[in-house]
């Protein structure tokens, strides 16, 4: 209970972080030390697929790319936040806490839930016979992300 | 093989690159629109005839197993096949000639399909992850699309409409996962029959609030338009006319009907909010657009208003609010797509958008005037064009559901909406021609030819309503007006 509350703890404070470093990089360690708390967490409540994912990716494959992008700005490109967003996200943030802490615990009582059986099924068996569609939705995200690439870095013809 | 309205359009989008290789020009043109209209004809002719004995399922099985591939055809997902294949392919004819300064017209017609590929993959799941999934597989492309001229305000609009777009996108998986938590299923019918079991009265509020931010997002209902306004007029002109003819209401309209509707079921407390979020929407933006001199930018505002009135009509959650609601999304579709694509042959012509700045053009571009005309009467609701008849249905309706004062709203919101179409057309079609026009042509073949199949689908519609609504939109009506009986009875794989 301890540690499970310790890791909720630092995911919150690593991703509050994440939003309110000025330092890009510190940023988006902290972004990749909250997906790692998250991977944690996903292994300790029983999801082990979605822990290796978050952890593979998010925390490891993201983080690279964030990082090499970083590296190909240049000083002069920082751009200028504006105050308001430095001044309205700290009071969300301490209302939604606020709310969280008065509300949500009684409310996750009152969720009315069908009883479910456990997961059945290896991922593969999952992934394959129960979320083929989810598979092809995710090869056209990728053709998407593909030709999105080649059309914003294409070259434009001469006359523009 | 309803899968094919998914698969082909992704095939095709993986050729089109490499034929861009081959011939720069010819075969993209080809291999696009021969898609789009493989796919009109399918869902127009065969469409009918295959949901004659009730909805279509289809399960795809690999080596002769079952695989997790499940797609449902009825009524409504048929009126919206067609819409996106009619529109789309109109678009996309339009883009023979308007792409051709862009460049890598191959590229573009790849994200093109696939962006289509993703609205049919939307409109025919039967699960709520799916249709979160091909949701995001129409937004990519749509990002990239909007950006596609490179130019500061297009990165910006695309930027801008990323950024709420994945706003939305977080509500509506933050709903799924409060549906998830409480019927263990994400299949409609299963969730729809979960749900009658569990009477799970105000946790199910929550996740409808949830679905409502997120589709109210990406429908852009006031006062969740932000994005609208700057995204839509930065696209190319063809994809403006998607984007707010298809994309906001299959990602929007469509999936929150068909959850809230069909799996969900419509209450009163239901009714109401989207009742008030149309009327709202209807005359916010109608009130927005009349203050616009950027003529794409007052399109935009019109599509916010014009999704008012589906919402409005769909919200009475009578079986003829909900036809009119349809009709007009349909209507709507075919004219904004018209409008949309003709201000994109003005700019072409002028390089300008600026409304003050034109004049007289219907001199030069006699087609170009008299099709946007007949698009901006026919969504201001002037009798006999097809966009008179659904508001007619949706003001009926509301005065037989007993609601006299959005009638009254809805009667006012439309004059606004002929208001500012004509001070669009005056300023921009009529009066002297300015003399820097002098030496503007009419638009090319292709161009003229895409905005003149929609005009005339607009009048014959508005001259064959009765056919129309009989055909196309009572079969999607009666499958909302069904409730929940139209999913839990009859989807069970």
């Amino acid at each position: 209970m301890i540690l499970q509350t310790a890791l909720l703890i630092g995911l919150v404070v690593f991703s509050v972080l994440a939003i309110l470093l000025k330092d890009l990089l510190r940023s988006a360690i902290s972004l990749a030390l909250a997906s790692l708390v998250l991977g944690i967490i996903f292994f300790r409540m029983g999801a082990p697929y979605a822990g290796v994912f978050e952890i593979s990716v998010v925390a490891g494959l993201v983080t690279v790319l964030f990082i090499l992008t970083i590296a190909l700005t240049k000083s002069g490109d920082e751009v200028r936040e504006s105050r308001l967003a430095n001044v309205v996200f700290p009071i969300v943030f301490v209302a939604f806490l606020a709310i969280d802490a008065l509300v949500m615990k009684g409310l996750i009582g009152k969720v009315p839930a069908l009883a479910s059986g456990a997961e059945a099924g290896t991922f593969g068996e999952v992934l394959w016979k129960g979320r083929t569609l989810d598979l092809v939705g995710q090869i056209a995200v990728i053709l998407a992300g593909v030709f999105a690439v080649l059309a914003l870095f294409r070259k434009r013809d001469k006359h523009e | 093989m309803i899968i094919l309205f998914v698969v082909l359009p992704l095939i095709v989008a993986g050729l089109l690159p490499l034929a861009g290789k081959v011939s720069r020009r010819v075969l993209p043109d080809l291999l696009a629109n021969a898609t789009l209209l493989f796919l009109l004809v399918y869902a127009a002719v065969a469409g009918r005839a295959l949901i004659a004995g009730g909805p279509v399922l289809h399960q795809s099985s690999w080596l002769g197993e079952a695989v997790g591939i499940r797609l449902a055809l009825d009524g409504f997902s048929l009126l919206m096949l067609v819409v996106v294949s009619l529109v789309g392919l109109a678009a996309s004819l339009f883009s023979i000639d308007y792409m051709e300064h862009y460049g890598a017209k191959g590229n573009f017609y790849a994200l093109y399909l696939v962006m289509v590929a993703g609205m049919n993959g939307l409109i025919l799941a039967t699960d709520l992850f799916a249709v979160y999934v091909f949701l995001e597989v129409a937004a990519v492309a749509s990002y990239a699309l909007v950006a596609y001229g490179l130019g500061h305000d297009e990165l910006e609009a695309a930027f801008k409409y990323l950024m709420l777009s994945v706003v939305a996108s977080a509500f509506l998986v933050a709903g799924i996962a409060v549906v998830f938590g409480m019927t263990g299923s994400l299949d409609f019918a299963a969730v729809a029959s979960g749900l009658r079991e569990l009477n799970a009265g105000p946790v199910l509020g929550i996740a409808s609030a949830l679905f409502l931010l997120g589709f109210g997002l990406k429908a852009a209902l006031v006062p969740f338009h932000a994005w609208l306004p700057d995204a839509h007029p930065s696209a190319p002109a063809p994809i403006s006319a998607v984007l707010s003819g298809l994309l906001i209401k299959v990602s929007g309209v469509y999936a929150m009907t068909r959850i809230f509707l069909n799996v969900f079921g419509l209450t009163p407390a239901l009714s109401t909010v989207l009742l008030w979020l149309g009327a709202v929407s209807m005359v916010a933006a109608a009130f927005l657009a009349l203050g616009q001199k950027d003529m794409k930018r007052m399109l935009a505002y019109s599509s916010i208003s014009q999704v008012g009135y589906v919402v409005l009509g769909i919200g009475i959650g009578t079986p003829l609010g909900i036809a009119g609601g349809l009709f007009h999304l349909f209507n709507h579709a075919l004219a904004k797509g018209l409008l949309f694509l003709t201000s994109g042959s003005v700019q072409q012509a002028t390089g300008t958008r600026d409304l003050d700045e034109m004049g007289g053009l219907a001199k030069r571009m006699p087609v170009t005037a008299v099709t946007n005309l007949v698009g901006a009467l026919s969504i201001s609701g002037v009798p006999p064009l097809n966009g008179f008849w659904s508001k007619l249905i949706i003001i009926v309706a509301l005065v037989q559901a007993g609601h006299p004062v959005f009638a009254v709203l809805a009667v006012l919101a439309s004059v606004l909406t002929l208001w500012y179409y004509l001070l669009m057309q005056r300023k921009a079609f009529f009066g002297k021609l300015n003399e820097k026009w002098a030496a503007v042509k009419e638009a090319p073949f292709w161009m003229t030819a895409a905005t003149v199949l929609l005009a005339l689908l607009c009048v014959g519609i508005g001259i064959l309503f009765a056919s129309t609504v009989t055909t196309w939109v009572q079969p999607a009506a009666d499958v909302l007006a069904d409730g929940i009986h139209a999913v839990a009875g009859s989807w069970g794989f």
